[in-house]
């Protein structure tokens, strides 16, 4: 039941927002069954859902290795043993890493970059997109000039100088994909609330004695939240590929457990026809971005058929 | 508003982003620790180190070293290098024209592969030929460079025993003369077909490698705008006519389809910018992808600045050419319709 | 499955105007372009029936849902034109207005240009290449060929009598100067100039039919009349038959010889104007006629059909307008009437006029008569 309360004579319901939120996220929930019924969307699900599994009993896969489970352990009495061989099912690299170990560790480094990569990148996103929409007038032109220069690198180029400048360390890499990746939700978030500002019905609300944290809470957040999770959702993906593709440069720790890392070990030996390390721990980080890449297309099919060209 | 307002407008952004790419770009070098950091040994004592950073100007004021630094990328001054030991303005050209080589035909078979491929599936929406295009175009937007640069060399060299790696067969490279530095035109120009099919050879892996991500963006482009475009109503009145089917897209939905497409040309020229960094790498090419890999795992600041600098330039160009062709060519998206 | 268009039969005769009216969604877009065999298969499909076309001259009836796609092609814009509700969409943006008329004349008359261009014959084995070029389907590589010095007279001379030719069909709708507006595009030209432009196009190869979808309804209102003035007079010296396709009761009674009414994918009555108007004999028709704002009315009060027009997946066999019709008794719920004579010239789908001894059907439930009788 709606509380309802009195305010200058005009009855609303005072948690209407929250209401708003929730049925929203019941038609998100909604959405994603109705997005699965999509054959290759199902495919980006399932294999989301194996990688994410896999991250998660990790430790009860592989025995993790000590101190640091996320450290390669380096059997140096098997170096370069091809793929099938006992104890080694996926092979070794030229230091003697278990690619199989690589494999299902990196899982784990993968998730955790792009969670919080993405978290990161939300927050910030979202809190200057607001700034510059609610501020308006200099703030947002300002604003929205930073973003366009950050839109005139290209993403990986930016991310590779900010991790280049930083020193070659995981957390760096996460740094260096946070600067980059925000843009984007900046974007969404200040479109919609030049949007819902542009709407009268938020003047009335103004008039009536709404904050601008109620017309975020109310208007701009429910709105806002299906593009975001789309974006969400192929970020994922895309953390991943990028992150890999700086340690596979060289910015990760030698050694880490991390697809980019393995095959950046397996890259010399590919014309000595060592060919696994590379092709395994590369078809993860492209398994990866697809799986994220085709359910964050079918949800837009579903949420909106029309973006689909943005 | 008018087609030259619009493109003067656009100019006018230009010099803007460009200030502000600078700005992004000095901040950037000053975040990690003294940008000097690679010239200064163990055993210097604070003295010496002081003098070090007096001469380089790191004593004044961030602006002012910043305005410094900007003097000098506008007189062509763009520091020394520390990889090639020599100033950046003195071996930039070399390298960029390799990397230009490589992105142009990249860029080309991207386009001509991506537009074709998008017009086949949107012409055959929910048919195999368009599943195959979603494929390709899914799956080439997911791809690691790296990993598909790799998978290639696995299969052609391993495989078949081939992969020139590198730029050219040096021998042939020393029979030509260079006056562009694009080892095509070299070879065509010295009407030395030899290095021509050598230096295309060598191009071959690497600009496939970099056009994959690209084809796959503007051939999903194409597709959809393709089959926005074949819904319109001026596609039945062209069958109305008594059209054959394959006027009626060739002419009639294709020319509009290729309009959204192009401003997606432009975009993936990122994309493909990007792709240098690691196609250099695993190909070995003499470009400034490799350049700029070699700097990045030595701390090299000054060819970091530079790489970034250049690549954000030619990237904003590249997109402002876009969009100026595409106010030209399609009347509509100014005329405010 | 949604029937959109359901059974429905019209004949138009040479030099006739048949009006076809209904409301939005009836289905009378999706009935003109499947004359034209336009509806995209798949998601559509023609579930059956027949368009039976009789060209004037050739006197062989054709059934264009049946006929290989070349030979459709060669009657639609030739023998059958079309034009559409909203020019700005249904010319193409990208080329100008030459090159949109050109298409017709090039699809349909390449050879009466040929023979007033005075290309006899090229140099051996050409004349696949200069047909091509006169059908405007050169490719690259033929339209460079066409550069040199041999062909490019005869290309010149091929320009020049496609030029005249566009330039006479967009004068002939009266458009002012329009060596002019042939080279501008579409874009460039207003609403009005524009459905010149597309009736310009429809009647370049003096078509036996013309199906005209609402052609005025995107239009400014004082435009209007002009277009249809146009189309009216155009007709005449054509002596072509018209399709004349609205929602607006009072110009399709201004146009047409004939009326066929459209009710949710189906024809409840075909009659003369005159008929139709004078004496409705469909409750529908009734009901649209009355919806029609008089000068006598009272300002404000403007009539209107109770309820919506039903969902057309899978329709149940009923009158589709049982539910919205003030006579309707229980058949009109379970059986669907048929289009039949009821008087000359004048048919329509209602079991108020069915005997109900001849439909086997109790007295009790047939709709009840006297509503209508007081009407």
């Amino acid at each position: 039941m709606a509380r309802t309360a009195e305010v200058g004579g005009v009855i609303r319901p005072v948690d209407g927002r929250l209401r708003a939120l929730a049925t929203r996220t019941r038609r998100l929930s909604e959405i994603a069954r109705e997005s699965l019924r999509n054959p290759t969307t199902l495919i980006g699900g399932v294999i989301v859902v194996l990688f994410l599994l896999m991250a998660l009993f990790a430790p009860l896969l592989i025995e993790p290795n000590t101190p640091n489970a996320y450290q390669m352990p380096r059997d140096f009495s098997s170096v370069n043993v091809p793929p099938g061989t006992d104890g080694h099912v996926l092979g070794t690299t030229p230091t003697g890493g278990d690619v199989l170990y690589g494999i299902v560790w990196g899982a784990r480094t993968s998730l955790r970059l792009s969670i919080i990569v993405v978290a990161i990148t939300v927050v910030i996103g979202v809190a200057v997109g607001s700034f510059a929409g609610f501020l308006g007038g200099k703030w947002d032109e300002v604003l929205m000039r930073l973003v366009d220069v950050f839109l005139s690198v290209p993403e990986l180029i930016f991310a590779l100088a900010i991790a280049a400048v930083l020193g070659p360390a995981f957390g760096n890499i996460i740094l260096a994909l946070a600067v980059v990746f925000w843009v984007k939700y900046a974007r969404i978030i200040r479109g919609q609330i030049i949007h819902v500002k542009q709407n009268e019905y938020v003047d009335a609300a103004r008039v009536m004695g709404d904050k601008r944290w109620r017309i975020f809470l109310k208007d701009v957040l429910p709105n806002s939240i299906t593009p975001v999770v789309v974006q969400a959702t192929v970020d994922m993906g895309h953390v991943v590929l990028i992150g890999a593709t700086l340690s596979f440069i060289g910015l990760a720790e030698a050694g880490l457990a991390e697809w980019g890392n393995l095959v950046s070990e397996g890259q010399s030996g590919i014309i000595a026809g060592r060919w696994w390390v590379a092709t395994f721990a590369g078809a993860m980080v492209f398994l990866w971005s697809l799986a994220f890449n085709l359910l964050g297309d079918g949800l837009r099919d579903v949420l909106d058929p029309k973006s689909e060209r943005r | 508003m008018q087609v030259r307002e619009y493109i003067a407008r656009r100019l006018l952004t230009l010099p803007i982003l460009m200030l502000g790419v600078s700005i992004l770009v000095f901040g950037l070098s000053r975040v990690g620790g003294s940008p000097i950091g690679i010239y200064i040994e163990h055993e210097m004592t604070p003295a010496e180190v002081a003098k070090i950073e007096e001469r380089y100007g790191l004593d004044e004021s961030l602006p002012q070293q910043y305005i410094a630094w900007l003097g000098g990328v506008v007189r062509g001054d763009l520091g020394w290098s520390g990889v090639s030991a020599a100033p950046v303005s003195s071996i930039i050209l070399p390298k960029l024209m390799a990397t230009m080589e490589l992105a142009m035909l990249a860029a080309l078979i991207a386009v001509v592969l991506g537009v074709s491929m998008g017009t086949f599936g949107g012409a055959r929406k929910n048919k195999l030929g368009d599943h195959l295009t979603r494929v390709v175009a899914i799956s080439g937007a997911s791809i690691p460079i790296f990993w598909f640069g790799l998978l290639l060399l696995i299969v052609f060299y391993l495989g078949f025993g081939w992969a020139p790696l590198g730029r050219a067969d040096p021998s042939i490279y020393a029979r030509i003369g260079h006056p562009t530095g694009l080892y095509t035109v070299d070879s065509l120009l010295n009407l030395d077909f030899g290095a021509f099919t050598d230096a295309l050879w060598h191009l071959a892996l690497p600009a496939i490698t970099m056009g994959y991500g690209s084809t796959a963006i503007i051939a999903r482009m194409m597709r959809s705008s393709l089959v926005e475009e074949l819904g319109e109503d001026y596609v039945d009145a062209a069958r109305a006519k008594g059209l054959p089917e394959r006027l009626v897209i060739r002419r009639h939905a294709r020319r509009n389809a290729l309009m959204p497409t192009m401003t997606v040309i432009g975009l993936s020229w990122g994309f493909l910018l990007q792709g240098t960094v690691v196609v250099e790498l695993i190909f070995n090419w003499p470009g400034l992808g490799r350049w700029m890999t070699d700097a990045v795992l030595q701390g090299d600041q000054a060819t970091i600045m530079s790489y970034v600098l250049i690549t954000s330039i030619i990237f904003l160009a590249v997109n402002l050419v876009v969009d100026v062709a595409y106010a030209y060519l399609d009347r509509r998206v100014v005329l405010g319709d | 499955m949604v029937h959109a268009v359901d059974g429905v039969t019209l004949d138009i005769h040479e030099g006739e105007t048949l009006g076809l009216v209904g409301e939005t969604g009836s289905g009378k877009s999706v009935t003109a372009k499947s004359l034209l065999r336009l509806v995209p298969t798949p998601p559509g499909v023609y579930a059956g029936g027949e368009v039976s076309f009789r060209p004037r001259n050739s006197g062989e009836a054709v059934d264009l849902l049946r006929i290989p796609d070349q030979q459709l092609r060669g009657i639609r814009g030739n023998r059958i034109a079309m034009i559409f509700q909203d020019p700005a969409k249904a010319l193409n943006p990208a080329l100008s207005v030459k090159q949109q008329l050109a298409e017709v004349f090039a699809e349909h008359r390449s050879s009466e240009l040929f023979r007033d261009a005075k290309i006899v014959a090229g140099p051996p084995g050409t004349r696949p290449l200069l047909r091509r070029a006169a059908h405007r389907h050169s490719t690259f590589f033929e339209r460079r060929l066409l550069d040199l010095p041999p062909f490019r007279a005869m290309e010149k001379r091929l320009e020049r009598e496609l030029d005249e030719r566009i330039a006479s069909a967009l004068s002939a709708t009266r458009i002012p100067n329009p060596a002019k507006v042939m080279n501008s595009y579409p874009h460039e030209l207003s609403g009005g100039m524009k459905q010149r432009v597309m009736i310009a196009q429809a009647l370049a190869c003096d078509p036996d039919l013309l199906i005209a979808d609402e052609p005025t309804t995107a239009l400014d209102v004082t435009i209007q009349a002009r277009i249809l003035d146009l189309i009216q007079d155009l007709q005449e010296q054509h002596h072509a038959a018209v399709l004349y396709i609205s929602h607006d009761l009072s110009l399709v009674k201004r146009i047409s010889d004939r009326v066929s009414v459209m009710y949710a994918g189906k024809l409840v009555e075909t009659a003369t104007t005159q008929q139709l108007f004078d004496d409705p004999l469909h409750p529908y028709t009734r009901a649209l006629l009355a919806a029609v704002p008089t000068a006598e009315q009272a300002r404000g009060e403007l009539a209107a059909i109770e309820g919506t027009v039903p969902e057309l997946v899978d329709p149940e066999p009923s009158c589709r307008f049982h539910s919205r019709c003030p006579h309707a008794g229980p058949i009109c719920a379970a059986r669907e009437p048929q289009l039949l004579t009821r008087k000359q010239q004048h048919r329509a789908a209602c079991f108020l006029y069915d005997d109900p001894q001849d439909l086997g059907c109790p007295v009790d439930l047939m709709p009840q008569s006297q509503v209508s009788e007081t009407q």
